[in-house]
């Protein structure tokens, strides 16, 4: 381990633990007006009317004829309005926002509204949905002579189901207009996003507008794209009403009206030829819900990966995020990898079943190597420690002993092992950074010569705070504590990108280093000094072209190998998860702790994926709306979770780190769904995979 | 008897005379804005809320004002005054175990109710004592270990 | 309007319960997870009669406002019920939720009342003009019916002190702590000199009551474990027919394969 990876107190540590930390729900509520949505309760319908309840002085009722800009929130395709304009997409899409100063006397006031519908006829299979929000497809190699000279062909369909974030903040804004200018503060990742869609929808100039982040408790992506559609809604509110106004949602209202995971639906066909995947013909679904939100970059992201960690020479891929009258899908740790990973590494196992071979090895016949062809024709620039990491895994879990002891059980409980091998692209898509993001970061040094670090990049527990202060303090010898880092205000800071991606370390963390450096070779004590950097793209990089999806869709890759135990229990189903061993390869740590804790709390989010985390929505409708119904792991669920660190450092992250966060999200489901399977001894194509699944299989094997 | 409600709370004598089905956690982060108690669910399900009631762990939003009549109850805010709470602020920070750290304050008092009884916890113990505060961020090592930690260096005081 | 009173003692209490509008309130942990500001609650968990353990030749005797953390810590409490009590919520919970408030809930899921049913377990109801006694299993009426008038409340819960040693219970939920049970089940085994003294079996969260089938459950009773085995296919068929699930979020099928399984290795584990 380098010098820079020894674990810090965590910057925000004594603030949190000690109950001080102030959350956006946490500001006193004297002069705040509470607001709360009026929702649509159809899943498609169209608005004809509402008829609002008399309302006593201080009462407001904000809907699309309020919005003193474009009612549309500015995201992607900016379909999401900011107040229902005609035709209500999806249960829970907002109408209107009622604001008041009692919040008991808003929430009898809500009630009485009545809302006039048509109902018009809703969509909620994306199968049978006839509105693809985007289309993309992208070849590589021939295909269709690989497949016609196959000696068998496997075609599978899988699926994987919503997951919800189940941060445990709800989210939450507070918008204040004051003398010409909008004060936007909450929970949110991204303090430009909502920037720019507030400027969009108040149709305020950029200095008009300030966007700060509050202390966030817990995001995974959940507030990546919402906090802009929530944020324009309470700017509108504070606009019309003149007074601070504040939303912070309930745990019900939080899981019906805020983005998930997207469910997928994938067919997957294989060629092979003497042992060897020679094509895949990939056709990847994404339900996208109702508005297009950030459907287009995650399905990029999925139809990027949905080869694996695998060089297949020839592949023919196409993938379609289609509209569904549901709320709205869109970013979460992973953002579109796991559904495709899963997918992938299933194919994988099932193929080696049937090629009677081990489907670790299976597995490692086909990964692919340094220099090889991704699948968009870029190269993997660096090395590809895959292999290495098996052998670790492999050995600190027993898999290969493990996985013979359990070929024939007999008894109440069966036990499976299984093992996935999985990467995240690091930092954005393609050339994201270059064309779109444009990340600028500034140092400050005051006269008593401390230094500020200048980024809109947020903390939200994943360390990113304590991480850039390492960075800035190791290249200019300073103690930490000369270090300042306060929560991004968009009226303070340069937009250094939104913290998403894995990006934040590795890209804006190394202009922090940079910057750095720079301060240090021009420090001038006792004087203030200003330095920027900006973003400069890898020049190795083979340039990404779009619509094609050929070239190098990320600057590197971070690694992963899971393996995970289960016991199942054949007279209830119950899934026991008996171990879970992961190496993960996300670079030089910036710090131990933080990477480990990252990497843990992800793959128990991944495994809970897998086994636990069902949501349905029932004719649009979704009923686990509570911690009772949804539920995620506790800490005696998986007790045993041992994860290491392996490190292939890149040479253009800082000290050699790489993207982190959303890598543990990627192979614990898959790993989880082989076990299962190898329990079994049966095919697995779905996740989640829960109890009264088990029971189907053995009713339908007619017991075990 | 008077419709009044006497109890402690991090150490004050509190006469409360408001609406006795009002939930606890309401009155501690509205009324005292003691908002190191938080939020997460109001039904009991993720442990955000958690406060010491009588030397136990309870979640505040399931408790209704007159059930803490003749109590005594402890936050974030007092305990974070006791020599207890140091050895876990220590502990905690020694292994980064806080990430988001919305559900810390009541994984905290969770930590102290089990100390309290339960001085040298197995870690098996030790992950039931916490299984009602979920947590959605750490994957519940790092905290496990830091109340091994807290136990350990913490001999003596529990 | 008072909205809500604090009862000292169980005089007090029943007098006060001649009011319905006051809703009972022990640990609050059902009641609260649909707080209401607009409801009055009776709070019960300062009446010293409504928090004792004791035991009598017969029984062994609950106060209804004691806490499932009271119950797994006392001696007297029976192993059966304290292996259920620990398997309830998490900590916080079972710091708060007491017997006689998963009782009168009357859920179907309520993991303490099952052990009550399984034990044939009797209930000692209360008025400010009169007391009775009744079993648990005729306080179930149906879905959230109880055998209750409205000036009453669940002072005692009396629980038979003998044969309870042979026992049986598992609880299926979705994970590991913090559960509502999907399914669960109960069973006791009394064997004497080679003959079945008692058998009795409780399924919960399966139909709008926990199902007790005493009169199938006797089909056991006063033969040997070897003319048992021989009973030992109608009388699961018996079980299996007479349980019907309800409608739930845990699906139909899901639950009776699994009362069955759970019936068969209870069985199993009692040689027969």
């Amino acid at each position: 381990m380098k010098a820079i990876s020894k674990s810090v107190p965590k910057r925000d540590h004594a603030a949190k633990i000690s109950g001080s930390a102030v959350y956006v729900g946490d500001h006193p509520t004297d002069d705040l007006l509470f607001g709360r949505m009026l929702r649509s309760t159809k899943a498609r319908a169209r608005v004809l009317g509402v008829k609002l309840p008399v309302l006593p002085e201080g009462y407001f009722f904000i809907d699309k004829n309020d919005v003193p800009g474009d009612n549309e929130v500015h995201i992607i395709l900016d379909d999401n309005p900011v107040f229902v304009e005609e035709i209500a997409e999806h249960i829970g899409d907002v109408i209107g926002v009622l604001a008041g100063t009692d919040e008991r006397e808003v929430n009898i006031l809500l009630k009485q509204i009545e809302v006039d519908y048509e109902e018009l006829e809703p969509v909620f299979d994306p199968r049978k949905s006839d509105v693809a929000f985007f289309d993309f497809g992208y070849e590589k190699g021939d295909a269709e002579k690989a497949f016609a000279e196959a000696d068998k062909i496997y075609e599978e369909d899988f699926e994987t189901g919503l997951q919800e974030h189940m941060y445990l903040e709800t989210n939450g804004i507070i918008a204040e207009f004051k003398d010409g200018k909008m004060y936007v503060r909450g929970s949110l990742q991204c303090p430009y996003f909502v920037h720019r869609a507030v400027m969009k929808a108040t149709g305020l100039s950029s200095e008009n507008v300030s966007v700060t982040q509050d202390v966030i408790g817990g995001a995974f992506g959940g507030k990546e794209d919402f906090p802009s559609i929530l944020g324009c809604q309470v700017a509108v509110a504070a606009y019309k009403t003149k007074k601070p106004v504040r939303v912070v949602f309930d745990r019900h209202e939080d899981i019906e009206g805020t983005s998930k995971r997207h469910p997928s639906f994938c067919n997957y066909k294989a060629a092979v030829k003497d042992g060897q995947v020679t094509a895949l013909e990939i056709d990847v679904l994404y339900d996208a819900g109702a508005y297009a939100t950030m459907s287009m970059v995650v399905l990029q992201r999925g139809i990027i990966g949905c080869g694996g960690v695998y060089n297949v020479p020839n592949l023919k891929v196409r993938g379609q995020a289609r509209k569904t009258n549901t709320v709205p899908n869109g970013a979460f740790r992973g953002f579109g990898g796991p559904q495709v990973f899963f997918a992938i590494e299933m194919l994988m196992t099932h193929i080696a079943k049937d090629l009677q071979m081990d489907s670790v090895d299976f597995k490692l016949k086909h990964v692919a190597k340094h220099n090889d062809l991704t699948s968009t024709s870029g190269r993997f620039h660096f090395p590809v420690p895959i292999p290495a990491m098996v052998k670790d895994i492999t050995e600190a879990s027993g898999y290969y002993s493990k996985k013979e002891a359990y070929k024939n059980q007999s008894g109440r409980f069966r036990r499976g092992i299984g093992l996935a091998a999985v990467y995240h692209g690091a930092g954005f898509t393609g050339n994201g950074e270059r064309d779109l993001i444009k990340a600028v970061v500034q140092l400050r040094k005051d006269r008593d010569d401390n230094v500020e670090i200048l980024t809109a990049i947020t903390e939200m527990g994943q360390g990113v705070n304590t991480a850039f202060i390492k960075i800035v303090a190791q290249e200019l010898g300073l103690p930490p504590e000369r270090v300042i880092l306060v929560p991004p205000d968009t009226a303070r800071v340069p937009d250094s990108g939104p913290t998403v991606a894995s990006r934040s370390v590795m890209t804006v963390g190394e202009l922090l280093r940079r910057a750095a450096i720079r301060l240090k070779a021009e420090w001038r004590d006792g004087e203030e000094q200003l330095i920027e950097e900006h973003y400069k793209h890898p020049e190795y990089m083979i340039p990404f072209e779009m619509p094609a999806f050929r070239g190098d869709a990320y600057p590197t890759y971070s690694w992963a190998v899971n393996a995970v135990e289960v016991e199942i229990d054949t007279y209830t189903g119950f899934i026991d998860i008996l171990g879970a061993w992961g190496s993960f390869d996300a670079g030089t740590p910036i710090d131990e702790n933080i990477v480990i804790g990252q990497m843990e709390g992800g793959f128990l989010q991944s495994i809970g994926y897998a086994m636990m985390e069902k949501m349905t929505a029932d004719k649009g409708y979704i009923r686990n709306n509570n911690f009772s119904d949804y539920i995620i792991p506790t800490a005696v669920d998986v007790p045993n979770m041992q994860v290491k660190l392996h490190v292939e450092d890149f040479p253009l992250g800082p000290y050699g780190a790489k993207g982190a966060g959303e890598l543990p999200h990627v192979g614990g489901a898959p790993a989880v769904a082989e076990a299962i399977q190898n329990a079994l001894g049966v095919n697995l194509h779905k996740i989640p995979f829960l109890a009264e699944d088990v029971m189907d299989v053995l009713r339908r094997k007619g017991g075990i | 008897m008077a419709n009044e409600i006497r109890f402690k709370l991090n150490g004050s004598e509190i006469v409360y005379t408001g609406n006795p089905s009002m939930r606890l956690v309401e009155y501690l982060r509205g009324e005292k804005q003691l908002t190191g108690t938080k939020i997460g669910c109001k039904q009991g399900e993720c442990g955000a809320c958690s406060v010491i009631m009588d030397s136990e762990l309870v979640n505040s939003c399931l408790v209704a004002m007159g059930r803490v009549n003749g109590a005594e109850v402890t936050t974030i805010e007092g305990y974070s005054k006791t020599e207890k709470f140091a050895a876990l602020d220590k502990a905690f920070e020694s292994v980064s175990a806080v990430q988001c750290g919305f559900c810390i304050p009541g994984m905290v008092l969770a930590s102290e109710s089990l100390l309290a009884s339960n001085p040298h916890p197995t870690e098996e113990e030790i992950r039931e004592g916490i299984s009602g505060n979920l947590c959605r961020c750490t994957g519940y090592n790092s905290i496990v270990k830091a109340i091994e930690i807290a136990a350990e260096e913490g001999s003596g005081l529990w | 309007m008072v909205k809500g009173i604090i009862a000292k003692s169980l005089r007090d209490a029943l007098e006060l319960r001649k009011d319905s509008t006051f809703v009972p309130y022990i640990g609050g942990t059902d009641l609260m997870v649909e707080a209401d500001e607009n409801k009055s609650y009776l709070f019960l968990h300062q009446v010293p009669e409504m928090k004792n353990i004791a035991e009598d030749e017969e029984f062994i005797r609950f106060g209804a406002a004691c806490t499932f953390t009271e119950i797994i810590k006392n001696p007297l409490s029976p192993m059966i019920l304290k292996q259920a009590c620990r398997q309830i919520g998490a900590p916080a919970v079972r710091n708060m939720g007491s017997i006689g408030g998963n009782i009168g809930n009357g859920s179907a899921k309520a993991d303490s009342a099952l052990i009550c049913m399984v034990t044939d377990s009797k209930l000692r109801l209360a008025s400010a003009d009169s007391e009775r006694i009744v079993p648990i299993k005729d306080f179930y009426l149906g879905r959230k019916k109880l055998n209750l008038n409205p000036d009453e409340l669940i002072i005692e819960i009396l629980m038979p002190k003998h044969g309870l040693e042979n026992y049986y219970h598992e609880k299926v939920g979705a994970r590991k702590a913090l559960a509502i049970s999907r399914v669960s089940f109960a069973g006791i085994m009394d064997i004497k000199n080679g003959v079945i003294q008692n058998n009795a079996t409780a399924f919960g969260a399966v139909s709008d009551v926990i199902i007790r089938l005493d009169t199938i459950d006797n089909m056991l009773i006063g033969k040997t474990i070897e003319e048992a085995k021989k009973l030992r296919g109608d009388y699961i068929q018996a079980i299996g027919d007479a349980i019907v699930p309800t409608r739930g979020r845990v699906g139909i099928e899901y639950r009776k394969d699994v009362c069955i399984n759970l019936l068969k290795s209870f069985l199993e584990v009692s040689g027969i």
